[in-house]
């Protein structure tokens, strides 16, 4: 469902947004602004104290999401009401700690039952069998990360237990913005592209205009975090703030 | 499976680092199978870390507690604490795996030093990664670093402690695992590092077994040593596994109590932090707690994978002291025994107040993990 939506979708972007920044009152009009501007999902970010592969603007958007008093209880409270707001597939996006602190198969329900069509959890552990085949079970997209140092026999691996798109991380690196795109993302996608149906969106350090257009001649989706997050978190309006970044860097021609 | 203990352990890892930590556990795995890696090790423990260390009987300390105690003198190796056995170790596996540029964590700076060291002595390019709380209260030690001609990268995220100058070396890891090998301090993060740190600090154990039985004719009846990571304890527990009649101790750092402190495994719950899952101070959505100690060394949230299953399997108990219980115990050992502890060893030898209680005239080993010179300013200058 995730995949059709992607593949259907012109000029595919998957925005990433912090739960919580300011408040979750305003990632509500966060989400219905991406959506208006285009989004072919979102990615809706869990803050955590510790986020291991993020960059400084990830990091800090965490930070005040946290320091701001985010929930993960009041989060999942409001799900509903904004999956039935947008007519694009809400993804959650968070590290396992606070997916598994009240048990990882009913937190995967709740999300489920407010309207979640996926999820990304950046450090699975390596084997993902038993949590990849609840996903399955329950309904809900298990979308996976491949690197650029990914070997092609565990990339066989991750694609046997992946559903949605797959994840491309475009740099040895963690996430955050950069001016050029790596050397080899043609091929890395490519090379994705030759073991799998799935559509492959490309992530980590996009932040220009001119690196979707190019990303979008070869890929089938872009996802846009620091970029946007930055715009935000410097916005007196954050919401016009999302709504103009996504229109920005997803129409340039 | 493969690098569980239990439920605790495994590789919760980003993607990017999976055929690093591949490439880890083969050399490893190559190094520990092979007769030369042994030798070459060996050769170094002796003639540069000055291996073996002694085991003190401190006779003092024994008629204070009214327990028979003995101190393994990690505290004598060079750089003075038991971080060099293991960073001896993993750079001579780095060596072998051909990469030039290395990346540590350090919380009380022990480690740090450590690394510096091994990284001077093979010419070899260091960052090391601490947070600038605890630059302000180890500042001997990051002079100490930096003449030893490493780079001392501030972290400032978080709380400024040992887990985000982790979390900061992961991050660099990630960017740079090409040539770069990350040379964790303690038996914590993904598998195999708290196999193989275990395996490079198992010395202690080894070399403590021999020389109390030669010395006593029996083993003790208690193994003690302090736990942040658990590196030290995991090393001198190891060599005690199967003797199920020796008690085996760790002690926490209870800070403050009143949960400002750094206990996870008598507070935490499982958990998933830096690569691994253990017993980890958490509030009820998953996130991190701050945690304090007055040893930099133990102000982690996390605990090595092993010892939370030893704590599970009841092989291992854990106690609590306090940060003026370690300070008084600090004290004590100057006066009567004319060594001054490392802050984080002083919370074992503080925990001999609690043990002799019900424990009068028991043989006791303690694992005197390093020496207290960097600590001198945090006791007079009472700061935490």
């Amino acid at each position: 469902m995730i995949a059709q939506g992607i593949r259907n979708h012109h000029r595919a972007v998957i925005p990433y947004v912090t739960a919580g920044l300011p408040d979750l009152d305003a990632t509500g009009r966060i989400i219905a602004a991406l959506a208006d501007a285009g989004a072919a999902a979102i990615e809706i970010g869990i803050p955590f104290s510790d986020p291991m592969a993020d960059g400084p603007v990830l990091q800090r958007a965490s930070h005040r999401a946290l320091q701001a008093g985010f929930r993960m209880d009041a989060l999942v409270e409001r799900l509903d009401g904004w999956s039935a707001t947008v007519d694009i597939p809400l993804i959650v996006m968070s590290y396992i700690n606070p997916l598994m602190r009240r048990g990882l198969h009913e937190t995967l329900e709740r999300l489920r039952d407010g309207g979640v069509k996926g999820v990304i959890i950046p450090d699975l552990p390596r084997d993902a069998g038993r949590i990849f085949a609840h996903c399955r079970d329950i309904g809900l997209d298990l979308i996976r990360l491949l690197a650029p140092t990914t070997l092609p026999a565990r990339a066989k691996d991750v694609l046997s237990q992946c559903s949605g798109y797959v994840y491309a991380v475009s740099v040895k690196g963690v996430t955050g913005q950069r001016t050029i795109l790596p050397e080899g993302i043609r091929d890395q996608v490519a090379s994705i592209k030759a073991l799998t149906d799935l559509p492959v969106c490309v992530g980590f350090g996009v932040s220009r205009a001119s690196q979707v257009n190019e990303l979008l001649g070869f890929a089938d989706g872009v996802i846009v975090g620091s970029f946007l997050m930055q715009r935000i978190m410097n916005a007196h309006d954050p919401v016009q703030a999302a709504h103009n970044a996504l229109k920005s860097i997803r129409n340039a021609s | 499976m493969k690098g569980y203990f239990g439920e605790f352990g495994g590789q919760y890892v980003p993607e990017t680092l999976l055929p690093a930590l591949e490439e880890l556990e083969s050399a490893m795995d190559e190094a520990f199978t092979g007769k030369d890696f042994r030798d070459e090790l060996d050769s170094y423990l002796s003639d540069y870390v000055g291996r073996p260390t002694p085991l003190t009987h401190a006779t003092r300390l024994s008629e204070h507690f009214g327990c028979e105690v003995w101190l393994k003198r990690e505290d004598l190796n060079h750089t003075g604490s038991h971080k060099i056995n293991n960073a001896i170790g993993q750079i001579l596996l780095a060596r072998r795996m051909g990469k030039q540029r290395i990346i540590a964590e350090t919380g009380a700076g022990q480690h740090g030093v450590a690394t510096a060291t091994v990284c001077a002595l093979f010419g070899m390019e260091c960052h090391v990664y601490m947070g600038s709380v605890d630059m302000a209260r180890q500042r001997v030690n990051v002079e100490r670093m930096k003449l030893l001609g490493a780079r001392v990268v501030p972290v400032d995220g978080g709380t400024a402690t040992l887990k985000d100058a982790t979390s900061e070396a992961i991050r660099d890891w990630i960017a740079n695992v090409d040539t770069t090998y990350y040379l964790i301090g303690s038996a914590i993060g993904p598998h195999p590092y708290p196999t193989m740190v275990r395996e490079f600090q198992a010395v202690i154990g080894r070399e403590a077994k021999e020389q109390i039985l030669r010395r006593t004719s029996s083993l003790p009846d208690a193994v003690i040593a302090c736990v942040g990571g658990g590196s030290n304890a995991i090393g001198i527990f190891n060599a005690f596994m199967d003797d199920t009649a020796v008690e085996l101790i760790g002690v926490e750092a209870y800070g403050e109590g009143n949960g400002r402190h750094g206990a996870s495994i008598s507070f935490g719950s499982p958990g998933v932090l830096h690569g691994t899952r253990s017993f980890l101070l958490q509030d009820r959505d998953g996130q991190v707690k701050d945690t304090h100690s007055v040893a930099a060394g133990l102000d982690y949230p996390g605990v090595g994978p092993q010892h939370s299953f030893l704590a599970a399997t009841k092989r291992a108990r854990y106690g609590l002291v306090t940060d003026d219980q370690a300070v008084a115990a600090y004290k004590l050992m100057g006066r009567l025994e004319g060594i001054v502890p490392a802050l984080e060893s002083a919370h074992a030898v503080g925990y001999l107040e609690q043990y002799r209680r019900d424990n009068r005239g028991k043989k006791v080993l303690v694992n005197l993990s390093g020496r207290g010179d960097k600590d001198i300013h945090t006791v007079i200058g009472g700061a935490s």
